[in-house]
């Protein structure tokens, strides 16, 4: 800032009693006080956003997976979800029951598809084959795919994994 | 009391007639139908009737004369052993013996098996050398015992699935000497060392395939050229279509050479291992021929998807350690590298375009995934820059304060 | 005449004419206030709390009452080295609002506290700048605390009748080595949860205190319980105990006074006001350190604590090196060396009961030296326990 250092000045900012301030000595402090205001602005703005409490994504460390509403999920179809490693099939398979099955084939971990007319999973990778309970129809896999808590909240699909 | 001396008599009789040696109850008690089963044989063959009793048939009522004849309700060897007495069945017998109950559909039907074994065996390599005399074949019991039959679920059973390897290799392997099979390569070894039985012992994999899997139970016969696929293609049906839609499976047909253990082998099957792409088909086809420099193109590309996944995977650490939002990575890793594993079933059809597609998709995610990275990590640089920014400003402030300050102070 | 701009953050100061409690167009609702509330004993609070030296009269107005506190000449306490203190108690509130911020999102089970704490790092906007104040924060803290005991020692301002003055300055030492402590365990993650094993392994040896220790946290092995009532320490217990001695340590120095000025300082006539103005551009100038701290080498991430599995080469955290040597590695029983640590710590607390009281030159040349000797063989040990193999 370039103010002087003129000390017969009166240094007053302040209307009304006093010496005349000059405009720009005026303009100059307003301007270095609003500078400074910018730290508290700066705080608040970060603090603000930090604060916001994050909407949607999966709850913190609940494991719980919100997939999506109820009723975009048709009656016999499948839908993939990626969660890390640990992507997810979501099936409906009537008007009330969803299960959520593991994507992953248990022999080499390739990620399974859906076939829809045979209600199975398919392996693209060696041809194992899961029904939608898990359990291993042909094929190389060892074990049956694990399952996954399937919850209906307010029309809302989550799965606890 | 006059009655004592009566009753100290019967007293005595019962116990001098529990006391006969061989008609005790032996320590562990099996269930009563056993010992009715049995009669009165285990008392000149104790051991025998110690397995017997333990065996699936005691409990069915099959009785020692069922198979041996004779009669088991007298203990005078020319009466047990009197008219009908088969004893020791001879060894080409066996077969019939055991075959007439468990080819009678009307005894087999109420415990639902089948009644084909027979039929079975007479056309398996066992079978038929039976037929022609030779005597050192596996018969009925050289595989299911004689009197310690237990059925195929029971872990102690020879031919519970686990026990199948030893069982067959009691002719098959290393004891082969002593069942007059000298010079014959040592099956249950072999068997041992592949990753078949490491699936099935190591990792506790019921479906893993056992030697009656791929040659069968009672018609075991090795497969021939031209069925080998098939039998493999039971279970690894991916592999199967891909080679079928080859030249190799005719290519083979016609030169007489198995398909599936001319490369990968029969009892010592091994795990895929990509890096013989480059090397395995110089074996059939010339040092130098297109054959050869397909399967050395397959393996380059396949080496570079894998290696292009691996550094992906390096940075998606290097990102966790910021840390940096990684799970979406992840998943399209996961996605890439199923690309890969597709691949190698898919060298079977040995079709450049087809091994190509797989492995390029893999590398072009992998080589997104990485590149976002970098973007990521990048703009966490990009923070030094404000740091810079932000320093100028810091100072502004000081001097700005430092006014203030003097003013302050000249005021005072 | 007083120009009292709000950035010193003093209440009822603002850009009103001079004069008493004149009513004018602003001046009003202060007047009104006052009328109703006494402001000027709500002020007082802050002198009692040590930014104030002088006691208060609370029957006059406020603006009157501050304008004369802000022109107070006071001694220099914002100059090297007495703005230790200052420094401390600065970086405390930082560590206060930046933990109060984390506490939003942090949950103290051991399931949740690794993912909360990675949520906050990761996914929150400016979480991890947050986080990484916190953390360089509290490095600095141990550091300001730890060089003002060395400085207090070394001028002997220990002797009576600072006395009080050097047992808060303990206690202060202690109560921000314990936070550091249980505040590393909270990130659930596996070198600090391990770190926090072998730390506790240390603090069990002790012979009296090992047990208390123990029934007090719930346990000697580190599970859901310890955690939070390391949670609770962190958050509650500590930071009171500190607040406590900190407001002790202000109440002394206005009986006793601040120690003795250095010549060169001497002369220069300041005031609160000029002390508050310095005040402020230390905290904007730490501010700017710990931010370049935190963008040029923050604190690295680790993997979650998994307790079946001990990663390699993991001491104790640095200040419990020494302790660490002397009972894993000392000859005799665990006990015995314990005892001797304990008793080490009780003379370094009672220090002004058993220092000589004579206020010569000589007699603090000889405490500094062995000062010194005491500071080297501490130095030693932790360096020991830094590379030893445990026995």
């Amino acid at each position: 800032m370039s103010q002087g250092v003129e000390p017969e000045r009166q240094p007053q900012q302040s209307v009304g009693a006093g010496g005349p301030p000059t405009s720009r000595r005026r303009f100059l402090s307003w301007l270095s006080r609003a500078f400074l205001g910018l730290w508290g602005l700066g705080a608040a703005g970060a603090i603000g956003a930090y604060l916001r409490p994050p909407e949607h994504g999966p709850r913190i460390a609940e494991r719980i997976v919100r997939v999506g509403l109820l009723e975009d999920l048709r009656i016999g179809e499948a839908r993939l979800v990626r969660h890390g490693v640990t992507p997810f099939y979501v099936v409906r398979l009537d008007a009330g029951r969803v299960v959520a099955l593991s994507a992953v084939c248990t022999h080499v971990r390739c990620i399974l598809g859906f076939d829809r007319e045979r209600r199975a999973l398919t392996c693209p990778c060696h041809d194992g084959r899961f029904d939608l309970a898990g359990q291993v129809l042909s094929g190389p896999p060892p074990r049956a795919l694990p399952s996954y808590t399937v919850s209906v909240r307010a029309g809302e699909v989550f799965v606890q994994l | 009391m006059r009655r004592a001396p009566f009753v100290l008599l019967l007293l005595s009789a019962a116990t001098a007639a529990l006391a006969q040696p061989g008609s005790q109850r032996p320590a562990t008690s099996p269930p009563p139908t056993a010992s009715a089963a049995a009669g009165r044989c285990g008392v000149c063959h104790p051991s025998e009737r110690v397995q017997f009793e333990r065996s699936t048939h005691a409990q069915e009522e099959v009785r020692c004369v069922s198979c041996h004849g004779g009669d088991d309700r007298s203990l005078a060897q020319a009466v047990a052993h009197g008219a009908g007495f088969i004893g020791r069945p001879r060894r080409d017998d066996v077969p019939r013996l055991c075959s007439s109950c468990h080819s009678d559909e009307g005894k087999m039907r109420a415990y639902n098996l089948p009644v084909d074994q027979y039929a079975l065996y007479q056309t398996s390599g066992h079978g038929r050398r039976l037929a022609k005399g030779d005597m050192q074949v596996a018969v009925c019991s050289d595989c299911h015992g004689a009197h310690d039959i237990l059925p195929r679920s029971d872990p102690a059973s020879r031919v519970f699935p686990l026990n199948i390897p030893r069982t067959c290799g009691r002719c098959h392997g290393g004891n082969a000497s002593a069942a007059g099979r000298r010079g014959k390569p040592d099956d249950h070894r072999e068997y041992l060392s592949s990753v078949h039985a490491h699936e099935l012992f190591d990792r506790g994999n019921p479906r893993a395939p056992t030697c009656v899997s791929c040659h069968g139970v009672h018609g075991a016969a090795p497969p021939t050229v031209g069925d080998v696929d098939k039998v493999c293609g039971h279970c690894h049906t991916a592999e199967r279509r891909y080679f079928t839609a080859g030249p190799h499976r005719e290519g083979m047909i016609a030169a007489g050479l198995p398909e599936c253990v001319s490369c990968h082998g029969h009892h010592d099957t091994s795990a895929t291992q990509p890096q013989r792409l480059a090397s395995l088909c110089a074996t059939c086809h010339g040092g130098k021929s297109k054959q050869v420099t397909l399967g050395a193109k397959m393996w380059t590309e396949y080496q570079a998807a894998a290696t292009q996944i691996e550094q992906a995977a390096a940075l998606i650490e290097r990102a966790d350690a910021v840390p940096i939002q990684t799970d979406d990575y992840r998943a399209r890793l996961e996605e890439a590298r199923t690309y890969l594993r597709e691949a190698l079933p898919a060298a079977h059809a040995v079709h450049e375009e087809t091994v190509t597609g797989l492995t390029t998709r893999a590398r072009s995610v992998g080589a997104e995934v990485a590149s976002e990275i970098y973007g990521n990590l990048g703009h966490l640089q990009s923070r030094k820059l404000v740091l810079v920014v932000f320093w100028f400003y810091v100072l502004l402030t000081v001097v700005v304060l430092r006014r203030f300050q003097s003013r302050a102070a000249r005021k005072d | 005449m007083s120009d009292a701009p709000r950035v010193g953050g003093t209440p009822g100061g603002g850009d009103a004419s001079g004069g008493g409690a004149g009513p004018g167009p602003r001046g009003d609702w202060v007047a009104w206030l006052e009328r109703r509330l006494n402001l000027t004993e709500t002020f007082s609070f802050l002198t009692h709390f040590g930014l104030v030296w002088t006691p208060v009269d609370t029957s006059r107005p406020v603006r009157e009452v501050v304008r004369e506190v802000a022109s107070q000449p006071v001694p220099a306490y914002a100059r090297w080295p007495r703005v230790l203190g200052l420094l401390a108690a600065i970086l405390f509130g930082l560590e206060v609002v930046t933990g109060v911020l984390l506490a939003y999102y942090y949950r103290p089970t051991p399931e949740a506290a690794f993912e909360s704490t990675r949520t906050i790092v990761r996914d929150l906007p400016f979480g991890w700048f947050i986080h990484q104040l916190h953390g360089w924060g509290a490095w600095l803290l141990v550091i300001v605390v730890a060089a003002r005991l060395l400085r207090l020692f070394w001028d002997g301002l220990y002797r009576a009748p600072r006395e009080v003055l050097w047992w808060s300055a303990v206690a202060m030492a202690w109560l921000v080595l314990q936070s550091d402590f249980t505040g590393r365990l909270l990130t659930w993650d596996s070198r600090s949860y391990w770190a926090a094993v072998r730390g506790m392994e240390v603090v069990f040896a002790l012979p009296v205190v090992g047990p208390l220790l123990a029934f007090l946290l719930g346990g000697r092995v580190i599970n859901d319980d310890v955690l939070i009532r390391f949670y609770a320490l962190h958050m509650l217990v500590l930071p009171a105990g500190f607040a406590f001695f900190l407001y002790l340590t202000f109440a002394t120095l206005r009986r006793v006074g601040l120690s003795p000025e250095a010549p060169m300082h001497r002369g220069a006539a300041t005031t609160l006001r000029d002390h508050l103005y310095s005040m402020l551009i230390l905290s904007v100038l730490l501010f700017g350190v710990l931010t370049t701290l935190a963008v040029l080498a923050p604190f690295r991430f680790q993997a979650a604590a998994d307790p079946y599995s001990t990663p390699t080469g993991v001491r104790p955290p640095w200040y419990m090196l020494a302790p660490y040597a002397v009972i894993e590695n000392g000859p005799g029983p665990s006990w015995l060396l314990g005892l001797l640590l304990l008793a080490v710590a009780f003379a370094v607390l009672l220090l002004p009961l058993w220092a000589p009281r004579a206020a010569g030159g000589r007699v603090l040349g000889r405490m500094r030296l062995w000062g010194l000797f005491a500071l080297a063989a501490w130095t030693a040990l932790s360096v020991l326990g830094a590379f030893m193999e445990r026995r």
